[in-house]
């Protein structure tokens, strides 16, 4: 089953190009020329794509009724505007933001990075060195023993998240604030020990990890 | 008609007048007050003594009385008795509190003239035949004793022998008229101490009135509305603070005015700003968009690399387009900010997470140093990564000779610093892009609405940027 993008632009050159890129991408895209009607198209779609710029109702509007109508769906807003002016109007409610002119590999892999934080990627197992995760079933199997890796409740959570940010560097306060819910304290030292015995477990040489890359002086991040 | 009455008005509660008013009327105490406080005492003083009224200024001076008794005496010289009676009873109607009686030559009293003949104190003392020892004692006595006794011989001379006169005037009167004469004094003292209070008091409320009138127009003046202008206000008397009132009415709605068509111009900055980044930037998407498309097609290496160097100037463009309006934009100072407290190491370690692939594709060495303590600013989450984007973006666009970036914090005057670094050719070096000017000029613009201080030292070797908190981490 592909993956339905609803997007929202009113330039026909911009969306016939970038629509016709998706769409060779293995996207099935529902591309619209104004705001209207947005809502009820969006129903089967996994995520939104919205120029700032539209006539009738602008960019701000739908997407926020979008938000409002499907919470789920996320939402990536282009903007042919200034960064600052974008700020004042507040993209609280965006998930991502791309500028024009952007290059199309750039939309494809916000998009990409988008869908797997939403649990809708395309792929159904992500191959990674010596391992194949299965999001959906919370699996991580060796695919050079065939053996499940057993994690703790803890250790999916942080890998599942460097797994949603995929090629992403998190910072260690980001990962702790999305796996235990509250601030990171500077000098706490159990996010550090939850990360060596997942290496332990996923990688086959623990000393030289693979899979989890130290990302020196920032954090951690797991390589596509 | 109507303006002169107006200016009637504005003349009749000027300041001025109202102070001249004062001023005369403080002038006019001596000649009228004054005059009128002693018939004020009177008439107080006929009331107090209740009737019968007595003029008590006739008893007023004793010496006066003296004369004129020694020259009653003196005319009386050569009268009879039934004249001399006639005489006292006449002068005793006019002294009327008065005791007169008169001695004759031989030592006989002969008239006993009592001011109340139901009175038995008066003349009760006179003796009708007088002794010689008791006409001296009575002389004797006569100016201590009460009532004072005026004594005048007939003929003003002892030798005339034709016997004395005397009258007998009670102390009280007499003191009364000293009373009299100290309660004058003291009254005028009273009403001109209670006069110039007056016109004291009077003054300082005058001046009181126009202080709090000035001091209105100041707070007026100083406190500000919600949109930073002064309001305008309640316009009291049409005096000369009334005037300044309403010109400083007149001049805040001016104000007022001109703030009005500066917010317009304002929108008009901004709707063009955005217009004008939508209608470059939309071609540029097109533009951008066919040239991927176009990169798929089966070229020449040498086509593929123009194509690659077309897009990356496309990029280039991009980021020129949104200094050039974020400038634009953040110039006017019109760009509302929302500080925070934040810890700015942690917003370092984000966005250099987000710089990484871009520094790893250009194969530079990375080398970030945060120690581990938060280190805590004031600053506007959004606006300071702009800074460190801006900055970090001319790294890889004027520094990537250098292969070199480093983030780190120092300790500086005792102060902790974030000191970002590269291995480029330094600034002033012409770089192979121009256009680091702007984006350096947006960071200083940035940096100084948080109140930051930044330092730029750029020599051949590389550029180290120093970025600092003047008032110290909170």
């Amino acid at each position: 089953m592909s993956v339905t993008l609803l997007y929202i632009e009113d330039d026909h050159e911009i969306g016939s190009v970038v629509s016709a890129d998706l769409s060779e991408r293995g996207y099935s895209v529902r591309w619209l020329r104004s705001g209207e009607g947005a809502t009820e198209e969006a129903a089967p779609c996994q995520l939104a794509i919205l120029d700032v710029m539209l006539p009738g109702l602008d960019g701000f509007t739908v997407g926020q009724r979008l938000k409002r109508a499907y919470p789920k769906i996320p939402i990536l807003m282009l903007s042919a505007r200034t960064s600052i002016d974008d700020k004042l109007q507040g993209l609280e409610f965006a998930d991502d933001y791309l500028t024009k002119p952007f290059h199309p590999d750039e939309l494809a892999a916000r998009i990409e990075v988008l869908l797997r934080r939403n649990g809708a990627s395309v792929q159904d197992s992500l191959t990674l060195k010596h391992l194949v995760v299965y999001e959906g079933d919370n699996r991580v199997i060796n695919a050079q023993t065939q053996e499940e890796v057993m994690l703790t409740g803890k250790q999916f959570q942080i890998f599942s998240y460097l797994l949603r940010h995929l090629g992403q560097i998190m910072t260690k306060e980001q990962i702790y604030e999305a796996v235990w819910g509250e601030a990171y304290l500077e000098g706490d030292k159990t996010l550090m020990v939850h990360i060596r015995y997942l290496r332990e477990k996923l990688e086959l040489d623990p000393g030289n990890p693979e899979i989890i890359e130290t990302v020196r002086g920032i954090g951690y991040r797991v390589r596509a | 008609m109507r303006g002169l009455g107006r200016i009637r008005k504005q003349r009749s509660s000027s300041l001025l007048s109202g102070y001249l008013l004062i001023i005369v009327s403080a002038l006019l105490f001596i000649p009228v007050v004054l005059p009128l406080s002693f018939v004020l005492y009177n008439m107080v003083n006929e009331v107090t003594k209740g009737a019968p009224p007595v003029d008590t200024s006739l008893y007023s001076s004793v010496a006066a009385l003296e004369t004129m008794w020694h020259k009653e005496a003196l005319q009386l010289e050569d009268a009879s008795s039934e004249g001399i009676n006639e005489r006292l009873h006449e002068l005793s109607r006019k002294y009327t509190e008065a005791t007169m009686f008169w001695v004759d030559g031989q030592g006989m009293t002969q008239l006993i003239l009592t001011p109340d003949e139901g009175n038995p104190d008066h003349g009760s003392e006179v003796p009708e035949q007088w002794t010689a020892a008791e006409a001296i004692f009575f002389m004797k006595e006569s100016t201590k004793r009460d009532p004072l006794a005026i004594v005048a011989f007939m003929g003003d001379r002892v030798d005339a022998g034709k016997g004395f006169m005397v009258m007998q005037i009670p102390n009280k009167l007499l003191n009364k008229g000293a009373y009299g004469g100290v309660g004058a004094w003291a009254l005028y003292y009273f009403v001109l101490f209670v006069l110039f209070g007056g016109f004291a008091l009077v003054s300082l409320l005058f001046f009181r009135k126009i202080r709090k009138r000035l001091l209105q127009l100041q707070t007026a003046m100083t406190i500000t509305g919600p949109d930073r202008m002064p309001k305008s206000i309640m316009t009291g008397k049409l005096d000369e603070i009334g005037r300044l009132e309403e010109a400083f009415n007149t001049m805040v709605a001016k104000l007022d005015e001109s703030r009005k068509r500066e917010i317009e111009e304002e929108e008009l900055r901004k709707r063009l700003v955005s217009n004008l980044s939508h209608d470059l930037r939309t071609p540029l998407t097109v533009i951008r968009s066919h040239i991927h498309v176009m990169t798929k097609e089966s070229l020449t290496p040498q086509g593929q690399q123009s194509l690659e160097l077309m897009d990356k100037r496309i990029a280039d463009l991009s980021v020129l387009i949104e200094n050039l309006l974020s400038y634009n934009l953040l110039n006017s100072g019109r760009i509302t900010l929302k500080k925070e407290r934040k810890d700015v190491l942690r917003l370092l370690r984000e966005s250099a997470a987000a710089w990484y692939p871009v520094w790893e594709k250009e194969n530079f060495e990375i080398d970030i140093d945060l120690e581990a303590d938060p280190l805590f600013w004031m600053v506007d989450e959004v606006w300071f990564r702009r800074i460190l984007d801006n900055l970090f973006q001319n790294i890889v666009r004027h520094a990537s000779s250098g292969l070199y970036v480093g983030i780190s914090t120092e300790s500086r005057n005792g102060q902790r610093v974030i000191l970002i670094t590269d291995h480029g050719r330094g600034i002033q070096s012409p770089s192979d892009y121009k256009g680091a000017g702007l984006g350096l000029s947006i960071v200083d613009l940035l940096m100084k609405h948080m109140e930051l201080e930044w330092d730029m030292e750029s020599t051949g070797d590389g550029t180290s940027i120093v970025i600092f908190n003047p008032r110290d981490e909170i």
